[in-house]
This record gives structure tokens, sequence and C-alpha cells, in this order.
């Protein structure tokens, strides 16, 4: 059965995405898997910068740089086991009966893609270790893992509140209908309210197309409210956010190629930047 | 990509630039004392060090080693140098690069694996004697200033470090080399110094097409030093490599590599440069100083280059012998010290494998062949070993005269004969079942020795019935695709 995976690192972050990740795994009925990666840090060098190389030089070099690397594994290593049995628990007592752990070594990217078979929603925090409290800046894996996921993937801000309603931006585009049909396949946002909004332009076929979305949804049983708005793509979302008072956003992941959007920006990122609710980024 | 950009520059920045300096001082000496070597101003070397460094920090597979001028191409390029000029260096060096960036195209940078153990152990040695043999020349007929200077040199070198406090924090070679340098001038000794030895780079290196005829007649002269080039350049990129990723624990990208090395040796032959490769001493420098990322390279070729062209006056004063010194450092540091405790404790064959690398390299000055003569001797040995693991069973069913032998294990060239002495042709039987189930056999030579088997044994009058023989030769193919599949191969194993 595919599974929940809950990335958790041990940042004040951690209990928000726990509480989110026990939303999830109660309402779509998927276990849990919290995935604790062992990233390895830059070795830091011996501070030694006397340039002299003797006799078994690499062989002694190889010895200490093994010890140092030892010390620091055995000890990421025991605190990562303690935050896993930490969060299996919080879990469990909170009424989820399938629950797992999973610790790797690597990269969090990688580790991700080794269990791609077994994922059905990855659950991250917006930014994690060494980040803490500084809100504008987003995790240094978010975007990567955004790109090469093939799962939808949540991203929860540092406090967790269940949404009562969902806000799905759309656009005309063939990205945001697939969006569209994921949000009703999937069972994850059923019994939300939904807020369809689109942000004005000049193309005159998004009317029809946007309330062929609107039916499409309440055919479903969503319960919509559809609005127009107008302005700036991320901001104008933000404020209607905010007035709305809405609790979880879903977005289509990445519209243009990398190289496209690393001139133009990318809304998604903007947002996922700006919000603080969580995001589901659909694949 | 970005990201690995900025993981592999950026990551690391304090320690990749003070890194950087330190290795810079440890590539000077080098490409000072391996031009004057290979027969060519000392300028060659340096400027071949700074494209070299600059060039392989961008386009290198493995961040945090450690390229540029090296003794091992240095001393390939002799005769070249000798018979026809620099230019032909020059041309030799681009021709390298194509060909160094053909064999990462063809990925040949995973033939790495079957240089076994000691092998590189022997090559590592190898080098290691080379650059302390190429200091020989500056310790032979010269006055008793100079072995007191390089006995100074040494002792600065290798105790300054346990200084406390400020022993770590100064680089030791730099402090030999501006101590021996402060005295040559002060007693005004009359020894040699890196002036006398030819010219130094007065201005960064510019562009030049080397001045060699486009013909047949050049690429005839050029190709077997450049392929002679090409081989040790690689192996010696490949084994650093694998050195540093061990020391680092973190992989690299051989072919990337390979393909880094061609276009740096192009970018150093279009700049006035001689070809060159990876240092195992000075990247071992660079990871013990905290270089880890590509800018540690990249510092260290531009440190270089500035070093020699803004203070050529000063550089140009000092004596060979603080350069001497840091060699005989760099060397030591690169020999493999636990290879010789080692002789006692490992198997002869591979001790010897060591050995003979080591001798044929010392012999013939070319890395390439110790090397070939390397894996040869382990191949041999290890067929050798493999050959033995075969074994013919008989048993006698005497009421129907009939002899059963039952072949275990592999049959090929090093084991064919063996296999068929097993057989005893001078026993009277009428029926020979031979039973190849568990046996396998690996090449034509094994095929035909059973065929002969069989002959033989028909010649004396007996029914030969052979059991098993699909599963045996299954292996006989050159492509059993079984690399990827753990069911064909556990097919293959069966009975193993």
């Amino acid at each position: 059965m595919t599974k929940i995976i809950t990335c958790v690192d041990g940042s004040a972050i951690s209990s928000a995405v726990t509480e989110a990740a026990v939303w999830i795994s109660k309402k779509l009925d998927k276990p849990l898997l919290f995935l604790h990666t062992l990233e390895k840090e830059q070795q830091h060098g011996a501070d030694d910068y006397s340039g002299a190389i003797g006799l078994g030089a690499r062989t002694a070099l190889l010895e200490e740089m093994t010890k140092l690397d030892e010390q620091r594994s055995k000890v990421a290593l025991q605190l990562g086991i303690k935050l896993l049995e930490y969060v299996v628990n919080q879990a469990k007592t909170s009424g989820v009966k399938d629950v797992e752990s999973l610790q790797r070594h690597g990269d969090l990217i990688d580790s991700i893609d080794d269990i791609e078979g077994q994922t059905r929603l990855i659950v991250i925090g917006r930014s994690g270790k060494g980040h803490d409290g500084n809100f504008s800046v987003l995790g240094s894996h978010i975007e990567t893992l955004l790109r090469k996921a093939s799962h939808p993937v949540m991203v929860i801000p540092s406090t967790f509140k269940t949404p009562v309603s969902f806000m799905i931006a759309y656009d005309g585009r063939e990205t945001a209908d697939k969006a569209l049909q994921r949000v009703i396949d999937g069972g994850l946002l059923h019994g939300l309210h939904c807020h369809l909004v689109s942000v004005k332009n000049n193309e005159s076929y998004q009317k029809d197309k946007f309330a062929a979305a609107q039916q499409k949804l309440e055919d479903k049983g969503f319960n919509v409210t559809a609005s127009f708005i107008e302005g700036n793509i991320h901001e104008s979302l933000i404020e209607y956010k905010e007035a709305h008072d809405i609790g979880l956003i879903v977005m289509g992941a990445f519209g243009h190629s990398k190289l496209r959007q690393f001139f133009l920006g990318s809304n998604t990122l903007k947002m996922l930047e700006s919000s603080k609710v969580p995001m589901v980024v659909l694949k | 990509m970005l990201e690995h950009m900025k993981r592999d520059w950026l990551s690391n920045i304090r320690g990749d630039v003070l890194a950087g300096i330190v290795v810079a001082l440890a590539l000077i000496p080098e490409a000072i004392a391996f031009s004057i070597i290979a027969g060519v101003d000392p300028k060659v070397g340096l400027y071949s060090s700074f494209c070299i460094a600059v060039i392989i920090a961008f386009v290198g597979g493995r961040p945090g080693m450690i390229s540029a001028a090296t003794g091992a191409m240095a001393l390939l390029m002799v005769t070249l140098v000798k018979d026809h000029g620099l230019e032909y260096l020059l041309a030799a060096t681009l021709l390298t690069g194509v060909l160094q960036i053909c064999a990462g195209y063809l990925k040949l940078g995973s033939l790495m694996r079957f240089v076994s153990r000691s092998v590189v152990t022997g090559f590592v040695n190898a080098l290691a004697i080379l650059i302390f043999m190429a200091q020989l020349p500056e310790l032979t007929d010269v006055t008793w200033h100079v072995y007191a200077m390089t006995a100074a040199g040494l002792g600065i070198i290798y105790l300054f470090p346990y200084i406390p406090a400020i022993g770590k924090m100064i680089p030791s070679p730099l402090l030999c080399i501006v101590a021996l340098t402060i005295v040559a001038m002060f007693l005004d000794l009359n020894i040699r110094t890196v002036g006398d030895m030819g010219e130094l780079p007065d201005t960064l290196p510019i562009f030049l097409w080397p001045d060699v005829p486009l013909n047949l007649e050049t690429l005839l002269i050029i190709l077997p030093y450049s392929a002679g080039l090409a081989v040790v350049g690689l192996l010696e990129s490949m084994m650093t490599a694998t050195i540093v990723d061990e020391l680092t624990d973190t992989t690299s990208d051989g072919n990337k590599e390979c393909k880094g090395q061609g276009i740096a040796n192009i970018g150093a032959g279009l700049f006035g440069g001689m070809a060159g490769c990876a240092m195992i001493g000075q990247s071992i420098i660079n990871v013990k100083s905290g270089g880890r990322g590509r800018l540690s390279t990249f510092v260290a070729g531009l440190v270089l280059i500035i070093m020699v062209v803004f203070l050529d006056d000063w550089v140009s004063q000092i004596p060979m012998a603080a350069l001497v010194a840091v060699m005989i450092m760099v060397s030591i540091g690169t020999f493999s010290w636990s290879s010789i405790t080692d002789l006692r404790t490992h198997p002869v064959s591979s001790s010897i494998v060591m050995v003979s690398t080591v001798i044929v390299v010392v012999a013939t000055h070319n890395l390439a062949f110790g090397v070939l003569i390397g894996v040869l001797l382990a191949t041999l040995f290890f067929s050798n070993k493999i050959g033995r693991l075969m074994m013919v069973k008989p048993h006698f069913n005497k009421t129907d005269n009939v002899r059963t032998y039952e072949v275990i294990g592999q049959v090929f060239f090093a084991s064919a004969e063996q296999f068929t002495k097993a057989f005893d042709f001078k026993e009277a039987v009428e029926t020979v079942i031979i039973d190849l189930t568990h046996a396998h056999f690996w090449d034509i030579t094994a095929v035909s020795s059973l065929d002969k088997v069989v002959i033989k044994f028909r010649r004396e009058g007996a029914t030969v019935t052979i059991v098993g023989m699909n599963e045996a030769t299954a292996t006989v193919v050159d492509k059993f695709g079984v690399h990827n599949d753990p069911e064909e191969v556990e097919k293959l194993l069966g009975g193993h």
C-alpha cells in the first residue's frame, strides 16, 4: 500500500509536519512513514594549513577523517532514532494505527526518490534545520523536491491548523486542468469548502473554461465559491487568501522549464515563499 | 544543476581558499622542477599548472582534486623536446587532450576496475621514487651549502608544524622557501637559483597555436608521445580521484574527469603549457588543509600565477635547494609507507605485482609500462588461482563397466591442461560419462580440450556420453549479459 511520506529533521517545524501528516493519514486512510535522512555535512578541514605531508600521510589523514565522521555520524544517528521514536509515538497517540519510520543516509531528495514506489503523498516542512524562525527563507530542498517528485507534495509552515477550506488557482492552462482533476480524484480535499480563483487576464476563452471547471467540481460534491480577481498573480492570490481566511492552497507544479523559470520567476515558488498556510503542490 | 554548482563551488569557501593557497606553494616547485627535467623553461610548466588547475576546476569530475603540470608526464616528454623542440611538445599536449576527451566519451574510465590495489600501490610508490630521483641532479656535484640548505629546508617543513599556535597556521613549505631565499640572499651564496634554470613568466599566458606543420609527419612524431601522455595522465588522475574519494567519503565521475583532463590539456597546450594531470601529493595536501570544493583547485591555480608573475624577481632568487626540499616532502608524502610493512602480511603474488610495477616504472621512467606489467601479472596470478578451482571426481560402476567423471569448477585456458590430465585413458571401460552439470566452461580452450578428451576415449573404444553440456557452456558466450540480472547470475552459478 502506498504511504504518506513524512519528512522530519528535528527542527521546530517537525511537530507541525507531524500534525499535518496525521490529518492526511486519517483522511486518506493511508499508513504513515516518517522519513529521517542523515545528510552528510561538508567535512571541515583538520585546521591544518601546514601543507606538510610526511611518511604515511595518506593513511594518517584517512584515519583522522574517518574518526571525525564517525563521531559526528554516531551522534546524528542516535538523535535521528530518538526523533523518529518521538514522532511515531505522537502519531500513534493521535490515533493513526499504521505508522512506520525509516532512517537513511544521504541526500533527502535521493532518499525520497528511492521509496518513490510506495509513495502516495509527501509531507515536508517549508524550511528545516538552520532556518528556524526565519520565515521568508524557503528550505533548500523544497524547489528540487517539487521538481523531481512524482507525487503530490504538501509543504507545511511552522504551525498547522486543520483546514476547513482550500483555494485553487485556475489559469485555464493544461497544468491547471490536471491539478483540478487530481483534486477531484484524490480524497484529501473532499468535504472542504473550495475557493476556485482565477486572476483576470485578456484571454477570452478562459471564462468558459472557468465555468466548466466550477461545474466539474460541483458535480463531484464540492461546495464551490468561484471568484475572478485582478492584479499581479501572486499578490492578489495572497490577498484573496487573507480575506477569506483560507486554510490550504492547492497549486499545480511549475509551469515552465527551469531555464524559463530562472528568468521569469515561478508563481508557484512565489506562493510557496509568501504562504503562511499549508500548500499542496500537485504533480 | 544550479544547486550542484553551488555545492561544488561555494559550500566551503574559507576552507577552499586557504587550502588553495597552501597547495599553490606545493605546485610551484613541481612545475619548475619538472619543466627543467622535460628540457623546457620553467615558464612552460608554470603556465601549464595555471591553465590546468583553473580549467579542471570547472570541467573536472572530482571536486577538490588538484591537477597541474606533473612529474609523471614531464618524464615522458624528455626525448620529444630534445629531438623536436618546444612547439612539438605543445602540439603533443593538444593531441593528448583530444585523446583523453575521446577516452572520456568511450567511457574508458571504467577500465580502471582492472587495475588492482597492488598495481595502484606500485604506481604510487613508483611515482614517489620518480619525484625523488628527479631531485638528484640538483644534489650532485654541488657544494656542501646545498646539502645544508636542503636539510634545513626539510627541517623547517617537518618540524615547524609542531610549534604550538602558529605551527598549523602558516604553510611550512612557504616558510621553508622564504627562509632559505633570505639566507641565500644575505650570505650571497653561490648556489643555483630558480632564475638560473631558464625563463620565468613575466606576463599572463597568451593564446598561441603551436608553430608546427600540420601534416602526417608531425602527427606521426607526436602521436606516440601523446598516447603515452594520455594514458599516464588518465591513470594518475583516476588513481588520485579514488584516493580523494576515499579520504572525503564522496564519489567522483570518472568519465567526466577523463574529458575534463582532456579539455584542461588542450587549454594548457594553447597557452604555451605542457601536458599535466592530477597530482596525488598535492591533492592530499589540499584535503588535509580543508580543501573540498572546486574552488580550492581554482584558487591554487590563480595564486600560483599571481605569485610567479608579480613576484618574478623574488621567485627567481629562490634557491633550488628550497624547491628540492619541498619536492622531497611531496615524494615522501606520496609514498605509501604502509605498503612496505604490508609486504610481510600480503600474499606473495600481490607483493610481486606491486614490486614489479615499481621496478618497471623506475627502469623505464614510464608509468604506463609499469601499470601494464602490473595488470598483466595480476591477471596471470588471478587466472592461476581460479584455475585451481577445478576438480574431476571419478566414479566407477562395476556391474555395467561404466566410468563416470564428474567435473566441478572452472575450466578455461589456465586449467584446461589439468582438466585433460584428470582422465584415465588407459583404463579399459566400455562407457564413459562426463558429467559437466557443475562445471563452467569459460572459453574455446576449455571446449576444445573436452573435444580432445572425447576423441581420445573414442579411440580407446569407449562410448562417451556428456551430461550437462548446455549448463556448462553457457558461460562461453562473451555476452552472457548477467551483470544486472541476479536471476541469470544465479542460474550460472548454480551448484557453486
